[in-house]
């Protein structure tokens, strides 16, 4: 649910394509008996997942062609909600704004490369000293995160504008101002998320053997080239696991904006709601506090086609750009 | 097996009585009356400990009805209680708010206790009129007031004195809230005369009803907004805004009024009775804060709400419950409130309040009960509260003019209350 | 030369960046030992005011020892479960053969792909049903299941050799006891890092708890932290202290435990 992506890791894992069990030489004397403990093996996970999480899929995409009346109870009434939503400004514009973090968010990665890449450099000391400390906002609570920013970016008393009024300018209410506020909300989701975009990258980096910028270097590549021929290709797998996760963890960020935009009445007052509302945000308020269940499931199903079509697209893309060493 | 005990039990106490009977005569046991203990609902934390306290007095009356006292914040009263209703497992008595009140009868969800009302010959006009209206419903009674509160303007008696302005006083009106307002901003130093919060309660429905507009008609079925005095109300505020007498709303979004309040940067703070709590405990406000009446416009006008208590229309033991409430609008029971809560609604019982709130001028609040306004609702007054929200933000940062707002409100408010 | 004047510029650009990261942890604790009025100071002042006050104000809002040890609980629970859980299901999937598994496997991945808000309202539901709302196994129980973690530790699985097993089994051991004394010692590394990151996305997590715990007994700290905003607004002395409070712990744990949690994150991003 939010940018840093420890909580999101889940949904990337189908990008990777599971590798095929190696024939077997031996089997248990009763494939049966094989088959019984796996099922048992499977069991608890297995019910639990159809539980809390296979079957309320279903029921939500029920209840988006119901109406919730005040004290419970819903009705069917067709396609209404479908045929309300693709109408109603304040959705298309939360769509709208989602995906825009979803976009801008990428701008993280290549901060992410570069700081890695660095932090790469052999016999570079004290290694272990700037991770740790870029890895921080990582670890912390997003609605901490959330809160700190939000003092920092206050128009009147903030740190941010403090800091650009030194060198002359006059900064704006970040978070309140339409003009300003997604921008500033999208750089907090790549200050959290950068540490962990780093310690993948990194990783990545420091599985490419140091022979093959040696023989770029005798081919005669300059750095530039060696990053472009080296660097990049071996780095892609890396590179496509990021670029997944973080428009899937931007497509349904809430925290960050359900604290420093403030929810509820706090939210209807700030001028700038309508241009950071997630769809998320949106699905919260409709379902728990306007109550308005069977259109909050209305919204969440469009979310979910959004975030079909949009892993799908990196999927196709991957082809072109990913190369699995 | 209980059953059985109950049984004996009472036949030695059967036997007893008859052999004391004879010394004192025919007190009647109360044999009927089964142990019950009722739930009761609240969303604020401050008021649990007397809120127990009432409980604790009700059952010394009652032996056999005991209450259970549930706290649930604020921001999730609702929400839960609306589970509750839908699950079947409603408290018993429960806490409820002029907003909510016509949602929670119109679908039956309380119970209304106007004949009640009448078998016990409760007098109902010691409670402000205001109030007792504000919970009826199609002609019926649905719950007893518990407590009132009003608007007033809280000051800053150093900013006040450093701008070298008079303190707010009786009578003062809009004018002599302009003068005050421009002599006590001053932007460059971040100081401002008011923060125009984009709420009804304190601020504009106050300003609405001064300015003699309204916001809903008497019948509840149309929108005031766009009544040209109305719009005056609203453009109180707005051209406070612009003239930088208030923060604009970006500003408060970042540091709502209340904290600019308490740390010196504005003059003045529209606020309720409730914020005595506050402001006595705050380190800065307790010394330097006073309370004022609001201005007069073309007239004299302060928004009245108060909770009341209302029983489920589910619970089981319907008697009981209303005994409690019943208990709970007493004048006893307002004058434990009064001691260590917000005013209690029953009147003639609110010394207890303004001696415990001494240091502030307290009476203001009351005397404001003679010209206040009911709080505005309807059915459903949620639906059109966001869309206050919705078309007031835009009037505020002067994306469009109050007027064109104010109208476009009215419009979708009077849609809304059509749907009802 | 050069490769000096290249470690330089390499330092402070580092330097930089690790600045940007820790100015705000640094302004969070001076401010919530400041006065409100002294917070809102223009231009504002680094001394801070030693207001401990702000820190008791948080512990008389909220239960906060309550929620420390909620959240705490929570995340053990969760932890504990999904690491047994999801070992056993992702050993029969990396091991065993049945029919019906690349069915089961792909309805796995399924959820993996849906967002968590499309599973609440229903989640809500049932734990209403239950008379579970604003309980600990309102929180704890559907973060027993995890498609991830079964994903995650059946790449680990299928990245061991096979040979170990299959020894094993030549031996006479029955599955069981191949999952629980063979493959399970191997997987150290793996649950490690599941095991972190459970922590770590059940100690941070707030929309599910959010929505089905709301008494502030109940609360974790996640939760219980953002209703402090409703109550407080912006108070930013009194939020400041309240926030560095809540996500102190995992600091702590992150700080005393560093090696593994990298690891950990960098094996999820690159293993699989």
């Amino acid at each position: 649910m939010t940018a840093t992506v420890t909580g999101t890791a889940d949904d990337v894992r189908t990008a990777v394509p599971a590798p095929v069990p190696a024939r077997r030489r031996r089997q248990w004397r009763h494939r049966g008996a094989e088959a019984g403990w796996a099922y048992l093996l499977i069991a608890p996970t297995g019910l639990g997942l159809a539980v809390f999480y296979l079957w309320p899929v279903l029921q939500t995409g029920y209840f988006s062609f119901t109406e919730w009346g005040p004290f419970g109870g819903h009705e069917w009434i067709g396609l209404d909600n479908y045929r309300t939503l693709l109408a109603d400004e304040e959705v298309l514009q939360a769509l709208g704004n989602t995906l825009l973090f979803a976009l801008l968010g990428l701008l993280g990665i290549p901060v992410a490369i570069v700081f890695a890449a660095l932090l790469n450099r052999p016999r570079l000391r004290g290694v272990s000293v700037y991770r740790a400390l870029f890895f921080l906002p990582v670890v912390t609570m997003p609605v901490a995160v959330a809160m700190v920013w939000r003092w920092l970016y206050n128009g009147d008393f903030g740190l941010v504008n403090y800091v650009l009024s030194l060198i002359g300018v006059e900064g704006p209410h970040w978070i309140a101002d339409p003009a300003t506020a997604l921008y500033a909300l999208v750089a907090v989701c790549i200050w959290a998320s950068l540490g962990y975009n780093i310690v993948v990258f990194l990783a990545g980096l420091q599985a490419i053997p140091r022979e093959y910028y040696e023989a770029a270097e005798i081919d005669g590549a300059g750095p530039v080239a060696q990053f472009r021929r080296v660097t990049l290709p071996l780095l892609s797998p890396s590179l496509f696991f990021v670029s997944v996760l973080s428009v899937i963890g931007s497509l349904q960020l809430f925290d960050l904006v359900y604290v420093m935009a403030g929810s509820g009445q706090a939210a209807r007052a700030n001028p700038a709601m309508p241009r950071i509302q997630t769809v998320v945000g949106l699905f919260y308020d409709k379902a728990f506090y306007t109550n308005d269940r069977g259109y909050a499931a209305a919204i969440v199903m469009a979310l979910l086609v959004l975030i079909v079509v949009f892993t799908a697209i990196q999927f196709r893309l991957q082809k072109r750009w990913v190369h699995y060493g | 097996m209980w059953k059985a005990v109950r049984v004996g039990a009472a036949a030695v106490l059967a036997a007893a009585l008859a052999v004391s009977a004879a010394g004192c005569g025919g007190e009647e046991p109360a044999a009927s009356d089964e142990k019950v203990t009722l739930s009761y609902a609240v969303w604020d934390k401050n008021q649990v400990p007397v809120m127990e306290e009432l409980a604790a007095a009700f059952t010394k009356d009652h032996p056999n009805i005991t209450i259970n006292v549930q706290l649930t914040p604020w921001a999730d009263y609702w929400t839960k209680l609306r589970a509750a209703v839908t699950g079947g497992a409603a408290p018993d008595v429960f806490w409820m708010n002029g907003p909510n009140i016509q949602l929670y009868a119109d679908n039956g969800v309380i119970m209304p206790l106007s004949d009640k009302v009448d078998q016990a010959k409760l007098d109902l006009t010691v409670y402000p009129k205001a109030l007792v209206d504000l919970y009826t419903f199609e002609g019926k009674v649905y719950g007893l007031p518990k407590d009132m509160d009003t608007v007033g303007v809280w000051y800053n008696k150093e900013l006040f004195d450093a701008a070298g302005v008079k303190y707010p006083a009786d009578g003062w009106t809009w004018a002599d809230f302009k003068t005050a307002a421009a002599k006590l901003s001053n932007p460059a130093k971040g100081v401002y005369a008011v923060g125009a919060n984009l709420a009804g309660q304190e601020y504009y429905y106050n300003t609405i009803y001064q300015a003699g507009g309204n916001v809903i008609s008497a019948d509840g079925k149309k929108s005031g907004y766009d009544d040209p005095a109305t719009i005056e109300g609203l453009r109180f505020w707005t051209d406070l805004i612009k003239n930088k007498q208030s923060p604009d709303l970006k500003t408060m979004t970042d540091t709502v009024p209340l904290q600019l309040f308490e740390s010196g940067k504005l003059a003045m703070y529209w606020g309720g009775s409730w914020n005595v709590s506050e402001f006595s405990k705050n380190e800065y406000t307790k010394t330097r804060v006073d309370a004022a009446p609001l201005p007069t416009g073309v007239k004299q006008a302060t928004i009245i709400h108060g909770l009341a208590n209302v029983v489920s229309a589910k619970t089981k033991s319907p008697a009981q419950a209303w005994e409690f409430v019943k208990f709970l609008g007493s004048k006893p029971a307002a004058e434990i409130l009064g001691k260590k809560g917000p005013i209690p609604a029953y009147t003639g019982t609110q010394d207890a309040w303004l001696a415990a709130n001494a240091q502030f001028k307290g009476k203001i609040f009351l005397d404001a009960v003679s010209y206040a306004v009911p709080y505005p609702v309807s059915r459903n007054t949620a639906a059109w509260n966001d869309e206050e929200f919705k078309q007031l933000t835009k009037a505020y940062t002067g994306e469009v003019d109050v007027e064109a707002a104010a109208k476009e409100l009215a419009a979708q408010m009077n849609a809304l209350l059509a749907k009802e | 030369m050069a490769d000096r004047r290249r470690m330089t510029g390499t330092h402070l650009t580092l330097l930089l960046g690790a600045t940007v990261m820790v100015i705000p942890f640094v302004w969070q604790l001076l401010t919530s030992l400041k006065t409100l009025t002294s917070a809102t100071r223009v231009p504002p002042t680094l001394a801070p005011d030693w207001r401990w006050s702000n820190y008791t104000a948080v512990f008389e809002l909220l239960p906060f020892g309550d929620q420390f040890l909620n959240t705490a609980l929570i995340a053990a629970a969760r932890t504990a479960g999904q690491l047994l859980f999801c070992s056993m299901a992702a050993y029969a999937f990396a091991r065993l053969r049945f029919p019906g598994r690349g069915l089961i496997f792909g309805l796995f991945l399924s959820v993996l792909m849906v967002p968590p808000p499309l599973f609440v309202i229903p989640q809500y539901e049932i734990m209403a049903d239950l008379g579970w709302l604003n309980t600990l196994a309102a929180v704890i129980v559907p973060g027993l299941f995890s498609a991830f973690g079964v994903f995650l530790l059946r790449q680990f699985f299928l990245g061991l050799p096979k040979e170990l097993d299959e020894a094993a089994r030549l031996d006479g051991a029955g599955p069981l006891r191949i999952y629980w004394s063979v493959m399970l010692p191997l997987a150290k590394p793996g649950l490690l890092a599941l095991g972190i990151l459970t922590v770590l996305a059940s100690w941070n997590d707030l929309f599910w708890p959010l929505i089905v715990n709301t008494d502030p007994e109940k609360m974790t700290l996640s939760a219980g932290l953002a209703s402090l905003q409703g109550q407080f607004q912006t108070d930013y002395p009194v939020l400041m202290a309240g926030s560095l409070l809540a996500s102190l712990p995992v600091i702590v744990l992150f700080t005393v435990m560093q090696r593994h949690f990298i690891q950990g994150i960098a094996f999820s991003g690159n293993k699989g």
